[in-house]
């Protein structure tokens, strides 16, 4: 019996052994390799992409494919820097699995709506902006409010609670009253029913309700600036900039300007303030 | 009405099917695998082995008293890292899967055993048999009659435990339920009714299964 009790003392610590032998096997994770250099020897490439944003990256329920603006910016850059019969391999992801997916090498690259903060900044290396993402204001068309600046007193914005677009507001336009509903498409509902003037966040979501219904347009361009940028590992200078210099080689041979208005060209007001 | 009706339109059944196909997939291969590893892990406890048992009791005991999602979040994010092996969801689930199962079926099918009487194995022993002879043709056919219910209830809350792994976006029956309501949430409570009536089906069908099982080994 006594040894019994002794067992049960030397197995966890066994275990923890273990692990830890293990765990300093794994210093040289596939997120530390050269992600360059061993996507062009897989002929593989794996990208961390939103499947739930309108416009950006959206599950198409007919084919199974997700599309977006930051697909085709994706497929766009893994031909140019991988060539063109190179694997494409789009993973999923959300606001809250996108970084530990990163930094775990789950996926190479993020291209996910992903606004470039000092914050993330210290986690990961961002890309050029490849989107000027900000907040804007959404209205009904014909209102007499044509930007942030008309939000003045007697009017009602309508934001989504938790986010800071409804502080970003309340500074740019002091005077307006805020109304806070619990998500898009209940903000949206409000703003159809007249229950406020604007509404207010992300220029891509608003982007994305004005494609659902033309009678709502965007107006007075960004307010915030909060660009758009694809994230990769920190060490992982050489795919960076493969990344940034074919980004910037799209924009001059008209090929992002194809893409952009592939997706955002029919919107009304995606042109102003830009 | 008119809502139900569009909710309901062949695309979006396709794309629920398609889904639902995912987590048969997913339950199915995670059911064969921990059956076997959860049968061996039960045995080994048992038999009362110096240190095996022991340690096999253990590891059992800690992933058993561990949160599955935990589990699953471990072997699609952590794995990477450790052991310098990516997995795609579908994998990464299945694995997790496997390792929670495993850990639950070894106490049902341990416990299982340990039901069956102490006066069978010495009844056996004592006519001549040898310890795996009594295993064999009088403890475990006793056993695994007792076992079937409970084992089949675990599968049964293992096919609805998939459904966990929206979180690490697998495209299984209750994600592609959220991609279909995310683009048009009036489609929410259709989808809801659809998600209820695909999961019964499917759970429905082992619990039959485990009816039949029983009627052919009380026959037997």
């Amino acid at each position: 019996m006594r040894l019994k009790k002794k067992n049960w003392l030397l197995i966890p610590m066994l275990l923890v052994l273990g692990l830890t032998v293990l765990a300093g096997c794994g210093q040289k994770s596939v997120a530390s390799e050269d992600v360059l250099a061993r996507d062009k020897a897989n002929k593989t490439v794996v990208w961390g992409v939103k499947s739930d944003t309108r416009l950006f990256g959206l599950m198409d329920i007919k084919t199974n494919q997700i599309q977006g603006f930051d697909i085709d910016i994706a497929k766009e850059l893994s031909h140019r820097i991988y060539g063109k019969d190179v694997k494409i391999d789009l993973v999923p992801v959300t606001s809250n699995t996108r970084l530990p997916l990163l930094k775990n090498g789950n996926v190479d690259a993020l291209i996910a709506t992903m606004t470039i903060t000092p914050e993330r900044q210290k986690q990961v290396d961002f890309s050029d902006v490849y989107f000027d993402a900000g907040q804007a204001i959404l209205v009904k068309k014909g209102s007499p409010i044509k930007s942030v600046k008309d939000l003045k007193a007697g009017t009602k914005v309508i934001g989504v609670q938790g986010s800071n677009s409804v502080d970003n507001v309340k500074k740019a336009a002091p005077d307006t009253r805020v109304l806070q509903l619990a998500d898009y498409a209940q903000a949206f509902t409000a703003l159809k029913s007249g229950q406020g003037d604007a509404l207010t966040t992300d220029n891509g979501i608003l982007y994305g309700m004005s494609s659902d219904d033309p009678n709502y347009v965007v107006v007075g361009g960004t307010f915030t600036n909060e660009p758009y940028g694809i994230a990769v590992n920190k060490g992982q200078k050489p795919f960076l900039k493969a990344i940034n210099k074919n980004l910037k080689a799209m924009r001059q041979d008209g090929t992002y300007h194809k893409i952009e208005q592939k997706w955002f060209g029919k919107i009304q007001g995606f042109h102003q303030g830009r | 009405m008119n809502t139900f009706a569009q909710a309901y339109q062949w695309v979006n059944l396709r794309y629920l099917l398609e889904g639902l196909w995912i987590t048969v997939e997913v339950s199915v291969i995670s059911i064969i695998f921990s059956f076997l590893i959860g049968a061996v892990f039960g045995l080994l406890r048992y038999m009362k082995i110096k240190y095996l048992s022991l340690i096999v009791g253990f590891i059992v005991d800690i992933i058993r008293n561990l949160p599955l999602l935990l589990i699953i979040f471990f072997t699609y994010f952590g794995l990477p890292n450790i052991l310098g092996v990516r997995f795609n969801t579908l994998w990464a689930t299945i694995i997790a899967m496997t390792v929670f199962e495993s850990a639950m079926l070894a106490e049902i099918i341990r416990s299982g055993i340990l039901a069956v009487d102490r006066g069978q194995m010495e009844a056996a022993r004592s006519n001549g048999l040898t310890y795996w002879q009594a295993m064999y043709h009088v403890i475990l056919p006793q056993a695994i009659k007792k076992m079937i219910p409970p084992i089949v209830s675990q599968f049964i809350s293992l096919v609805k435990d998939t459904s966990l792994a929206t979180i690490i976006v697998l495209p299984e029956l209750m994600y592609h339920a959220q991609v279909i309501y995310g683009q048009n949430t009036n489609f929410m409570i259709p989808m809801f009714l659809a998600l209820a009536v695909l999961y019964f089906i499917v759970c429905y069908a082992l619990s039959l299964l485990s009816r039949f099982l029983d009627r052919k080994l009380s026959e037997a």
